[in-house]
């Protein structure tokens, strides 16, 4: 006690006369903590949560409708009481990471693959995640019937525009663009196919856009459309001349686009659109990809027009204004080939 | 004895000191209430005002093709009749009352986040202010954006990722959808300013600050209701996507004979990063102008 009391003798208190001043700067600061309520600092410019490469991210879109990023182009995916719906399945690569994707949103059986394009990075996956589906029988099978009774139910049913089976298939004896097990085997060829699946309608249409096969997918009930590569938000759309696109059935398409997709108030929102590549779009996204791509047109015409050559129409670089955006040097599809593209699909043979 | 007196009367002191200073301290380092009803001040215009001007502006060669294709008939195509004028070049371009207001965590009483309503066109943002990441790059973009804020003393910073594209002056000065805005908030009294910095790697060299923006607390100020139905039929036919070739623009910003109201040289008018600096208006002096008169209509806004 007596060494207790020398501890806080008069001369020992000298020592601690700071400490109020201590304890006074010590509250000054956690008020400023408490007021302020600040956390920790943004990081400038924030970094945004991207898709990890071998990964699939799983982002909502409305309704009934996710999208998946990461396995190549874009997949949808619309689930329900009746099923999966997928429209497009990315790269034969990604195949297992893209059915444990469309697990964490769904348990129940996929049902139907709706394929946008014949693009391997859209079908790719067909032949490997179709084979984990299976399509709703429309009476039981009897295999004491012999193969009439028989039903191939153990796969999901894959829809296509007609001229995507022929691109992926082949004539006998010739080698063929996909595996045999991931072609088409629900093909249309009117302007249109018409579902009602998971409590909403399925409408697939068929528009001339980027090549003669195009389908988009439109869920009238969660108000989304797929619309594959018709929308791409990456870069510049891959016009594939040799399968029946042109530029000015991309221009017709993407004016299609415009017509089915409905914005909300003051032009956004609304109908929302799953690109073939990109983020997810509403009607203000494809209005501008529209406009770029209908200016660019008009660009390489003026320039056919005054009898400029190829060369001479790409050392004008008529797409200049959006090459920060969309242009690309390397790759599957750059600017250069884009603008050939165009080119030649306004060049009229001599 | 005398010790003891001295110590407790150091602690009564110091006590004081704490309430007296942290009473003091606290504006200085605290948030502050920008909620209310704000009036918008006329302030200096962007620019001369004419149409087709982009000097000022870091645009990228690029930023000034596209602002050189633009043309006014744009607004008239139908899909752009209602398209808004983004929450941040509402700030700048018209003059639009803007009600700010909180919503609060009612356990901790914290501001989870800040919500502002512009009269114009009803464009509105929320700021997140409970330290929330921004979505996934791949999610959607909006006309407002996605913001984060942060209090850095009396002024809320403001984070504002997600924006879709859209003009930054009306008359095709164009940022891109990969923007980042910055916005500077400071309440002064009755007085709210903002200063915004847009950054854009597609059609800007470098950022692009805009200051001039201020409004006054004004608790009568109602607002109005903005509907704007999608137009079915203008002036454009449906499909058509208004623009000018190369080379052929005839906005008058772009016509090296016709005179701003300032009488800058034609060079100018193009925009680009020189012509952001005080620097540059002694090279302005060198360069020739036009000899007419400032044309009609010029100074007509942004």
């Amino acid at each position: 006690m007596s060494k207790l009391k020398s501890r806080f003798s008069a001369g020992s208190r000298l020592k601690f006369a700071w400490l109020p001043v201590v304890a006074s700067v010590a509250v000054l600061g956690l008020s400023e903590q408490v007021f302020t309520q600040a956390g920790q600092r943004t990081m400038w410019a924030p970094r945004l949560a991207g898709v990890t490469p071998g990964e699939i991210q799983v982002l909502p879109v409305q309704g009934n409708v996710h999208m998946l990023v990461g396995a190549g182009a874009n997949i949808t995916v619309q689930t329900g009481n009746d099923g999966v719906l997928m429209v497009d399945t990315g790269t034969a690569a990604m195949s297992p990471k893209v059915i444990a994707a469309m697990r964490s949103i769904s348990g129940k059986p996929l049902r139907y693959i709706v394929n946008t394009t014949d693009r391997a990075d859209h079908t790719g996956g067909n032949s490997a995640i179709a084979d984990i589906g299976e399509t709703i029988p429309f009476r039981e099978a009897n295999y004491t019937a012999g193969p009439q009774g028989a039903l191939d139910i153990g796969r999901a049913s894959i829809i296509s525009y007609y001229t995507v089976m022929h691109r992926m298939s082949a004539p006998t004896g010739k080698a063929v663009a996909a595996p045999e097990t991931g072609w088409p085997d629900n093909t249309y060829s009117i302007a249109q196919k018409r579902l009602y699946f998971n409590d909403e309608p399925v409408v697939i249409q068929h528009i001339n856009a980027n090549s003669d096969g195009n389908s988009v997918v439109l869920f009238r009930k969660s108000d989304v459309v797929s619309a594959g590569d018709m929308l791409d938000l990456t870069g510049y759309p891959i016009i594939d001349l040799a399968g029946g696109g042109t530029i000015e059935t991309m221009v017709t398409g993407l004016n299609h686009l415009i017509d089915i997709v409905v914005p909300r108030a003051n032009a956004a929102g609304g109908t929302m659109v799953v690109p073939g590549h990109g983020r997810i779009a509403d009607h203000a996204e494809v209005v501008y990809y529209r406009d770029m791509v209908t200016i660019v047109r008009d660009r390489v015409q003026d320039l056919i027009k005054k009898g400029m050559t190829l060369e001479q129409v790409k050392a004008a670089r008529p797409t200049r204004d959006w090459d920060g955006r969309y242009g690309k040097d390397t790759g599957d599809w750059t600017t250069s080939m884009f603008v050939e593209a165009v080119y030649q699909s306004l060049k009229k043979p001599a | 004895m005398h010790q003891r007196r001295f110590g407790v009367a150091t602690w009564k002191q110091c006590l004081g000191i704490v309430l007296l200073v942290a009473g003091v301290h606290q504006p200085a380092f605290a948030q502050v209430d920008i909620t209310g009803l704000w009036r918008p001040l006329p302030r200096n215009q962007d620019g001369s005002g004419m149409t087709g001007d982009a000097a000022g502006v870091p645009l990228t060669p690029g930023g000034q093709w596209r602002a050189q294709s633009w043309s006014p008939e744009d607004f008239d195509t139908a899909e752009w009749v209602c398209r808004p004028h983004a929450f941040d070049y509402s700030l700048e371009g018209p003059l639009s009352q803007m009600r700010v207001w909180a919503d609060v965590d009612r356990p901790t009483q914290k501001v989870i986040s800040y919500s502002a309503h512009l009269n114009q066109q009803e464009q509105e943002t929320t700021i997140y202010m409970d330290g929330r990441p921004h979505p996934p790059e791949n999610t959607l973009h909006t006309w407002s954006g996605f913001s984060t804020g942060e209090w850095d003393g009396d002024v809320l910073v403001v984070t504002t990722t997600h924006l879709k594209e859209t003009y930054i002056r009306r008359s095709g000065l164009m940022r891109s959808d990969r923007s980042v805005v910055h916005t500077r908030w400071r309440r002064v009294g009755n007085y709210l300013q903002a200063t915004s910095i847009l950054y854009d790697p597609v059609n800007f060299t470098e950022s692009y600050p805009r200051s001039s923006m201020t409004w006054i607390y004004d608790p009568a100020l109602t607002e109005s209701p903005y509907p704007c139905e999608e137009a079915t039929e203008t002036a454009v036919p449906r499909g058509d996507v208004a623009h000018f070739l190369p080379g052929q623009s005839p906005l008058p910003g772009l016509n090296p004979k016709l005179a701003d109201r300032f009488g800058s040289p034609p060079e100018a008018r193009l925009g680009g990063p020189e012509t952001m600096y005080p620097e540059y208006i002694k090279k302005m002096k060198t360069m020739p102008r036009p000899s007419g008169p400032p044309a009609a209509g010029v100074g007509e806004g942004n």
